[in-house]
């Protein structure tokens, strides 16, 4: 009788394979708070990511730019002097990438965000809320995430000239758009 | 919207090979193996055909550059039962590896041999790919796109700096390699472009034309100075 169960719960665990795995959760190098730099001190998301207006993809901050406000006076924090330690050793902070689609999507940041004005947070959560880095995505997208935008996506208000409309004409839902 | 075709002057292909090259590096192509190879699975988006000329055997070789023909009237995506091949507003014959169930009707459709099985998962994910192409998994059909993650990025370029897609900003790794000019690649759509005019050239033949495919894919014949 013991076998038998041993035995089911072997067999139960094979059939749901892949079913209870989780993302492994992400340790950032630095405890870093969104919280105080968005909410509290009003920074636009892209004063740290700045590619994202300028590339597809959005990068994470440069060591330079952290130091730009921290490099100065006395600290307490554990976490500016981490700052100070990879710039004094002239190393960029080995942060870890916690959003990810699959390879087969191309997702211009720079689209999305100059473009079609698009909020930060309609793909990423609230990000603002955080005292911590996320261990895990906020949100999980899924592919219908993306049509559901698209399907009924209309282009900013802008003075209409002929390349806007072309852009508007553009969101679409062409399977050869985004995969590649 | 353009509709993107190719010129191949065969008077100018010196069977070189770098645009088979190029391919395979653009597209992450992968090096199947001997033992796969011996089965006739070799994965070569872009290949030049061979074939020995009957006027003068054993010393001239005639050389034919065969992409995807990106056919106007594809063979392929009528017989796909999942709509992961079709073809797209711009022409482009889509091939979409994450709706593949790898039945490979489409294979089995495509009267110039275009498409390509993967067996196999031939490749990771590793550094020195090209990070613009996603790695086929095993089990879906592949072949030449017209390198249309180029166009995508020449579309996201445009479109950020408020323009039409330049002619000239998208172009397919092989036309880019190809050493003797011999791949011309544009909009046929375009009156004022050179693969437009090179189109209606006298010497201008697509392969198998009369099974009526409609190749964009357009070959110059060799001229007088052949042999």
């Amino acid at each position: 009788m013991k076998w038998l169960a041993v035995l089911g719960v072997v067999v139960v665990a094979l059939l749901t394979w892949g079913f209870w795995w989780v993302e492994p959760a992400v340790k950032q190098p630095i405890e870093y708070p969104h919280k105080i730099h968005v909410e509290q001190l009003k920074l636009p998301c892209t004063s740290c990511h700045q590619r994202v207006e300028k590339e597809a993809v959005a990068g994470r901050p440069p060591t330079a730019l952290c130091l730009a406000c921290h490099s100065g006076g006395e600290t307490e924090s554990n976490e500016v002097k981490k700052i100070r330690a990879f710039g004094e050793k002239g190393q960029e902070i080995p942060w870890k990438r916690v959003w990810r689609l699959p390879p087969h999507v191309f997702f211009p940041h720079r689209t999305h965000v100059v473009v079609a004005k698009l909020n930060c947070q309609t793909c990423h959560g609230a990000m603002e809320t955080l005292d911590r880095p996320p261990a895990r995505a906020l949100k999980t997208l899924t592919m219908n995430d993306c049509i559901g935008c698209h399907e009924q996506w209309e282009g900013p208000k802008e003075k209409g000239t002929g390349v806007v409309k072309v852009a508007a004409r553009r969101v679409s839902t062409d399977c050869n758009a985004c995969h590649r | 919207m353009a509709l993107w075709g190719m010129v191949i002057d065969l008077d100018r292909c010196t069977g070189c090979q770098a645009c088979v090259m190029a391919c395979k590096a653009e597209n992450n192509v992968p090096a199947v193996g001997a033992k796969e190879a011996v089965r006739g699975r070799i994965i070569s988006w872009m290949q030049v055909l061979t074939e020995e000329d009957e006027e003068h055997p054993g010393e001239v070789k005639r050389f034919l550059p065969r992409p995807c023909l990106q056919c106007d009237d594809p063979p392929c995506t009528k017989v796909c039962p999942v709509y992961a091949t079709y073809r797209d507003p711009d022409g482009i014959v889509a091939q979409i590896y994450a709706r593949c169930i790898g039945c490979r009707f489409c294979m089995a459709a495509c009267p110039y041999n275009a498409k390509y099985f993967n067996w196999y998962r031939y490749q990771k994910e590793a550094p020195g790919q090209n990070p613009d192409v996603s790695v086929r998994p095993k089990g879906v059909v592949e072949k030449c796109t017209f390198c249309h993650h180029r166009l995508q990025k020449a579309r996201e370029r445009a479109l950020a700096e408020r323009r039409e897609v330049a002619p000239g900003e998208y172009v397919p790794a092989c036309a880019e390699a190809c050493p003797a000019r011999a791949i011309i690649f544009g909009d046929l759509s375009d009156p004022g472009s050179e693969v437009f005019r090179l189109a209606r050239s006298p010497r201008a033949f697509r392969l198998l034309e009369q099974l009526g495919t409609k190749p964009k894919v357009i070959y110059l014949t060799e001229g007088e100075g052949r042999g």
